[in-house]
């Protein structure tokens, strides 16, 4: 054989495995196409005929344990069940029970295997959404796949099942970080039903913060943002002795805000801990009120230099502030006008004050700041 | 035997259209169907109905959108929006257009009571 004779016959082989590769592909995008389009059509008949039993009230419907087992007929439901409330849900639920949808989705999430079965299982109980649907997802809490657990913790919240809620709570620490983390965001979800079990958890165990996952727990509380939880979270922070669950508690004061989280937020800025006052400073920010600008012009002079960059840029959010942030260019300290300037930079003084000088409208305070920044500039080079 | 009443149901959720089609056609209603902003629109302003039921969020135009050009080439039929929108301005926005409000989820047979009440 002539190199030439190989050089054709290896061109052949390499154009007929790449021809059988791309029929291949085509091959399974079009198969992949058919199911789509077959799965359409039958989730839009499947609405058309739980829709006509709905909008027919005392009708029988025609359904059977076979619908159950078709993933279109799932999507309708999950479909219908998201669009309709009060009677209509009623109606669907029958329809559910008519079916026997619920127990089939049960079956697969017992199953051992394929997690892509067990998940949609999983994932179909938690969006029809029912009692018996609630109990099947409070069982696979114990699951032991983490995204089954994940999945189910999340059916549960948005059901508002709030039973669900101390299961939840004592496998936080039995759980990896990002399972701990969904757990988290599940109980969020509950919303205000989850305030009280949260609070009663963390009164509990506050005092072992490292063994549960109290820190968590104060910031969902936190995000949650219920006002009337601010007395129970000021009283645990009075009584807290770890510094991480008394800055976790002071986060979750000034995400709630309101007046009762101002006090024990005045006391807390006392602390001999920097951390606590670079916390309680930014708290302050958050909670927007100006009776606290004073307190905050006072810190902008504290020995550490995150608690002076928190006050000032809590000033810069609040009514009033930036004025405290002009005086405080004035100061004998360094460190002060270091970040009163930052700040003042940061809310866009410093380009409106550039822009007046640049139109001969410039003031006082616009030549001292742009001036300081010039200066600070020339320093650093 | 007195025409039938027309209603345009404008929505992109397949599951909205179907269900109010079935609903309405039960009721004696005639159901015209747009699943996009733009269908919505063109119907409204070339077509006779005595009522349009439209979502808020389409593609094509949103439904603050199609009510404001149907203003302008005085389409005057009475409309109910419907949305899952949690934008308490935007409903009193409606409000006071003239134009009624459904949150979704919603309940069938008071969507179906308004909608008797506007077209009877």
């Amino acid at each position: 054989m002539t190199p030439f004779q190989a050089a054709v016959i290896v061109a052949v082989m390499v154009f007929a495995v790449g021809l059988v590769l791309l029929v291949g592909v085509v091959s399974l995008k079009w198969v992949h196409r058919r199911r789509t389009n077959a799965h359409k059509i039958r989730r839009g008949e499947y609405l058309r005929a739980i829709s006509q039993h709905i909008a027919a009230p005392g009708s029988i419907p025609r359904f059977s344990a076979l619908e159950a087992g078709d993933d279109a007929f799932i999507d309708a439901v999950i479909a219908l069940r998201s669009t309709l409330a009060g009677d209509g849900i009623e109606q669907l639920e029958g329809v559910v029970d008519l079916t026997g949808l619920i127990e089939q989705q049960a079956v697969k999430l017992r199953s051992l295997f394929p997690l892509g079965r067990r998940l949609r299982a999983v994932v179909a109980l938690a969006e029809i959404g029912d009692d018996r649907a609630a109990r099947i997802l409070l069982h696979h809490l114990n699951d032991r796949v983490p995204e089954i657990r994940v999945q189910s913790a999340r059916g549960l919240a948005r059901m508002r099942y709030t039973s669900a809620i101390d299961v939840i709570l004592d496998r936080l620490d039995e759980e990896s970080p990002w399972v701990q983390s969904r757990f988290a965001e599940s109980l969020a979800l509950f919303g205000r039903d989850a305030v009280w079990p949260l609070v009663a958890f963390i009164r509990v165990h506050h005092r072992h913060p490292k063994e549960r996952s109290i820190t968590e727990i104060i910031r969902i509380l936190g995000i949650i943002g219920d006002t009337e939880v601010g007395p129970a979270l000021a009283e645990l922070l009075y009584t807290a002795e770890d510094v991480e669950v008394r800055i976790a508690i002071i986060d979750s004061l000034g995400l709630i805000g309101g007046p009762l989280a101002l006090r024990p937020l005045r006391r807390m800025i006392q602390s001999e801990d920097w951390r606590v006052r670079a916390k309680t400073v930014k708290a302050f920010g958050l909670i927007g009120d100006p009776s606290v600008n004073s307190t905050l012009s006072e810190y902008l002079n504290d020995a550490s230099w995150w608690v002076r960059r928190n006050s000032a840029a809590a000033l810069r959010d609040l009514p009033g502030g930036l004025d405290l942030l002009h005086d405080a260019l004035n100061s004998p300290d360094a460190f002060t006008r270091d970040a009163a300037a930052e700040a003042l930079a940061d809310a866009g003084e410093l380009v409106a004050a550039q822009d007046r000088l640049e139109t001969g409208l410039g003031t006082d305070r616009d030549f001292r700041l742009v001036g300081y920044m010039q200066a600070s500039v020339g320093v650093q080079s | 035997m007195p025409d039938k009443k027309r209603i345009l149901v404008a929505d992109d959720a397949e599951v909205v259209t179907t269900l109010l089609v079935s609903a309405l056609e039960v009721k004696g209603y005639e159901v015209v169907v747009a699943n996009n902003g733009r269908q919505a629109y063109d119907l409204g302003a070339d077509e006779e109905f005595d009522l349009a039921v439209v979502d808020q969020l389409m593609p094509g135009l949103l439904g603050t959108e199609i009510l404001a050009k149907w203003r302008e080439n005085n389409v005057t039929m009475p409309v109910i929006v419907l949305s899952g929108v949690e934008d308490d301005e935007l409903v009193v926005g409606f409000l006071e257009m003239g134009v009624d409000f459904v949150r979704k989820p919603f309940r069938l047979p008071e969507l179906l009571a308004r909608i008797s009440r506007y077209v009877s």
